[in-house]
């Protein structure tokens, strides 16, 4: 996280919480993730105008809009590009990132992986249904296979991705699932995410009640939701983590999978390092033509 | 004594050519000289024939084409390769490699006998001097010196720079490749003397490409983020930044694509900061829909395409004028965007800090319409004062408006003051989806149709930027010729000779493209009955583009050609007479049943 230019003061959830009614369906997942963002912001304590809250095209998308921060509801898969522009331009500012599965693994899914190895300081939040509930039930790219929706009458003929193992496969430092079948568990790994100084990535169990599959309801959640902590996982192994993190689909296992004990410094510690070492190097502005002098 | 000259090469790739003429140029330009270096490659970018034709002059110049004067071919080959770029002339003094075998009255120069042909053994005197054949150019260089009688000192001086950091035999050798040079032409005089006369004013001159000014027009004009993707021909936009732009307390992202390139400039310019991206044609389809995102968001940023020849890869070397519909109607939906296009690569300065000026300003993308020729010619200029450019900043909310902020809020002028994160009180949803004043998501017709109206007429003052347009010859006259970009410079020329000829006849040069100044172009056109639009692209775009939006005189005809097919000023005086006699045979008539 961002070094704090003004000094924490005290938060509640409500202070993140915009006028705006969420025009979700009732029981979405993602009542339940924004409650969990508001909670987290509370505990980091930065004023929402410190914030910038970037989200792509979905119905998780609408997340910034229902926050006081600073939002950005960009297009479709672009989230992560808009807000590494954010933060290399302005490193103070908290930046959130959020979107569905198939804003960050199908449309933006070549983001991705940049956005990993680049490393800036952000958390990128996931709500993943397995399911495009926007544009009423087509498959996704975290759909199982042989799953029957409006566009595979017949079953689908591809795998999954797997966001956990994507994440971690491109050397990610911070790598979490939770639910809001876990309000607290998951209010907790969003502020972990947010207070790691690297990209921190979030996947959210988070169920489309319209669209989505009976066993992946809250309800059903509930029943098979395993504590990573509790299971006594050291988030430290990167090799058991990426294990683990195989039975995405299988098994809901909650927490941190992998946080690097030793973060290495972020994207944009380095741009102030680099500005500051170059600072006054250049002609000024005013004169900069002189560069076009012969030699 | 000439006053003008022009002089093309052309080798393999690794005969330094290339490098020969921008060392020549460099030398002219401190010794006052005026010039254009055209560099020109064969299809594949790197590797393969290379050439460079450079025109120099005492007085400045408008454009680079002309029959060459002085011809210099390594191989016939390469040199014929270039075909058009690389004109012989009866007036042409040929220079050619003597070991080619060819007989100076046998040149495989189909239908042309140049004035005189000579052969140099470049590679024999460049073993000779420096043991190896590296030095060729050097030797190309001590010749051009020596019959030109020009610039022998810079060119020296300019060899001890270069060659320095390579070691003393290098340098040495290139140095006395140099030497033979000057000598074999002191001892060959040429039957046409080529001896330049001296530059009207010797004052050392700016050497400047499109590209490289640009990225110093963005830190002039104060940007401080640039986010893009390696492009020919655009990439030395971002290249200049990358080691310049940290030093303004900037930075630069190299994305993943294209895409991400511009989706961090509108993260950067949300988040307060005036930023830059730069592109060509097939980079700049994958970007339109940022471009409508920073429309309807209301966001500042500077987008650069590089034209080149099209569709798709199209000819990435070779310049076109050909992305014009595609700037203007880039992005879907109902929308304004300006499209800026500077004529010659030091206009490309002021356009640049235009281009920002207008982006803040408005609140809107700018898109730029530089192209290859423009973009990676060198050329000098006249030295002049960054300062003549003032700058314009983004309107921000005042402490009262950050009281009840309403970051869209219909206003006079359709510009809503913009705050950005870390601004308390500012906070505000951006948004691609359409939006009331508060920023609040809405599918209302109502508002759509307010929103549309406050984006689209927030631009209408730019309509009436007559600074925009460039306007030469007499003013009432019933000719016309009209141009654009790189072309700008030929048609230029061009009004020049007409003019010499007696003809009655006007220019008008629009830099601002997009919106179409209806006012500017129905003024312009209150005196004529017909004339030429003058434009390197197969359909005419600025033709067809400012007749969708005016009434233009029945007379006015399309000179357009695909790139790669260059137009010179004699072609355009020539279709300009052919225009009169069109307008002859079709007012003869009238005049007859009006009389």
């Amino acid at each position: 996280m961002s070094m704090s230019p003004s000094a924490s003061v005290e938060l509640a959830p409500k202070d993140f919480k915009s006028d705006l009614k969420p025009i979700w369906c009732p029981g979405c997942g993602d009542f339940g993730v924004v409650q969990a963002i508001y909670r987290a912001l509370a505990q980091i304590g930065r004023p929402p105008h410190e914030i910038a809250f970037v989200s792509g095209i979905g119905c998780s998308s609408r997340i910034p809009g229902y926050t006081t921060a600073y939002g950005f509801n960009s297009v479709h898969g672009r989230a992560l590009p808009i807000a590494q522009g954010i933060k290399m331009a302005n490193p103070d500012i908290l930046v959130l990132v959020a979107g569905g599965d198939g804003d960050g693994f199908s449309i933006g899914g070549g983001h991705v992986a940049h956005a990993v190895r680049r490393d800036l300081d952000l958390t990128y939040i996931v709500m993943d249904n397995q399911i495009y509930g926007l544009t009423k039930g087509q498959l996704s790219p975290t759909s199982p296979r042989g799953l029957k929706t409006v566009s595979s009458t017949f079953g689908s003929l591809e795998a999954p991705v797997n966001p956990l193992q994507y994440v971690l496969g491109y050397g990610g430092g911070f790598v979490a699932q939770g639910t809001p079948a876990d309000m607290a568990g998951l209010a907790a790994i969003i502020e972990e995410a947010i207070r790691y100084p690297g990209f921190a990535f979030v996947n959210v169990q988070s169920p489309c009640v319209t669209f989505g599959h009976p066993e992946s309801q809250l309800k059903a959640q509930k029943a098979m939701m395993q504590s990573l902590e509790a299971m006594g996982h050291d988030p430290t192994d990167r090799l058991r983590a990426m294990d683990l993190a195989r039975d995405y689909g299988v098994k809901l296992y909650t927490g941190v999978f992998y946080r690097d004990p030793e973060p290495p410094p972020s994207y944009d510690s380095q741009i102030r390092a680099r500005q500051a070492e170059l600072q006054g190097k250049g002609l000024p502005r005013e004169r900069i033509l002189d560069s076009f002098l012969p030699r | 004594m000439s006053s003008e000259l022009i002089i093309g090469m052309a080798g393999s790739g690794g005969d330094g050519i290339v490098s020969a003429g921008e060392s020549m140029i460099n030398a002219l330009a401190l010794e006052g000289y005026h010039g254009i270096l055209t560099k020109s490659f064969g299809p594949q970018i790197r590797g393969g024939e290379s050439s460079c034709r450079l025109r120099l002059s005492t007085q400045p110049l408008l454009h680079a084409m002309g029959t060459l004067d002085l011809a210099v071919a390594l191989n016939w080959e390469d040199f014929l390769k270039f075909g058009a770029e690389l004109t012989v002339g009866g007036q042409t003094t040929v220079i050619y490699e003597s070991k080619t075998g060819v007989a100076p009255d046998k040149l495989p120069l189909i239908g042309v006998t140049p004035v005189e042909a000579v052969p140099v053994p470049f590679t024999d005197l460049a073993k000779q001097a420096a043991g190896t054949d590296k030095a060729k150019n050097s030797v190309v260089l001590g010749l051009i010196s020596g019959w030109l009688g020009i610039a022998q000192e810079s060119l020296l001086a300019g060899i001890r720079k270069k060659f320095t950091k390579k070691g003393e035999d290098v340098l040495q050798g290139n140095e006395r490749a140099f030497a033979v040079g000057l000598e074999f032409a002191h001892a060959h005089p040429l039957k046409a003397s080529r001896i330049m006369a001296i530059p009207e004013s010797k004052s050392t001159k700016f050497l400047v490409d499109g590209n490289d000014i640009c990225a110093a027009a963005a830190i002039y004009a104060g940007c401080e983020f640039f986010g893009g993707y390696p492009i020919t021909p655009s990439s030395e936009i971002m290249q200049y930044l990358n080691h310049e732009i940290w030093k303004y307390g900037g930075s630069l992202l190299q994305a993943e694509d294209e895409i991400a390139g511009i989706g961090a400039c509108v993260g950067a310019s949300f988040a307060g900061k005036k930023a830059l991206t730069a592109t060509s044609g097939p980079g700049m389809s994958l970007k339109t829909e940022m471009l409508g995102l920073a429309t309807i968001a209301e966001l500042p940023l500077v987008c650069v395409n590089v034209q080149r020849g099209g569709p798709s890869t199209g000819i990435p070397t070779k310049s076109e004028q050909s992305d014009l519909y595609q700037a203007a109607f880039s992005a879907h939906g109902d929308a304004v965007r300006p499209v800026l296009a500077p004529i010659s690569a030091g206009d490309t300065f002021g356009v640049t800090v235009e281009a920002f000026n207008i982006a803040e300003r408005y609140q809107t993308p700018v898109i730029i319409l530089s192209d290859q020729e423009i973009a990676q010619r060198k050329e000098t200029v006249e030295p002049f004062d960054a300062r003549e450019f003032k700058l314009t900043e983004r309107k921000l909310p005042s402490e009262a408006e950050l009281e009840h902020y309403v970051r869209f809020r219909y206003t006079d002028t359709g510009i809503s003051p913009l705050s950005h994160p870390g601004m308390k009180g500012g906070n505000y949803l951006a948004a691609g989806i359409e939006h009331n004043e508060h920023g609040d998501p809405t599918a209302g017709g109502g508002t759509h149709a307010k929103m549309n109206d406050k984006r689209i007429k927030k631009l209408d003052p730019l309509k009436r930027r007559r600074d925009l347009f460039l306007i030469e010859g007499d003013l009432d006259a019933p000719l016309a010729l009209l141009s654009w970009g790189s072309m700008a410079g030929v048609v230029r020329d061009a009004l020049q000779s007409a003019r010499a000829e007696g003809m009655r006849v006007k220019l008008l040069v629009p830099k601002l493209l997009y919106p179409v100044a209806e006012e500017v172009y129905r003024d312009f056109f209150r005196s004529v009955k017909g004339g030429l639009v003058v434009e390197q692209s197969h359909l005419g775009q600025l033709y067809r583009l400012i007749r969708m939006f005016v009434d233009v005189p029945k007379g006015l005809e399309s000179l357009a050609k695909s790139g790669s097919n260059p137009i010179a000023p004699a072609e355009v005086v020539t279709r300009l007479r052919e225009v009169v006699q069109h307008l002859q045979r079709r007012l003869a008539p009238e005049a007859e049943s009006q009389g």
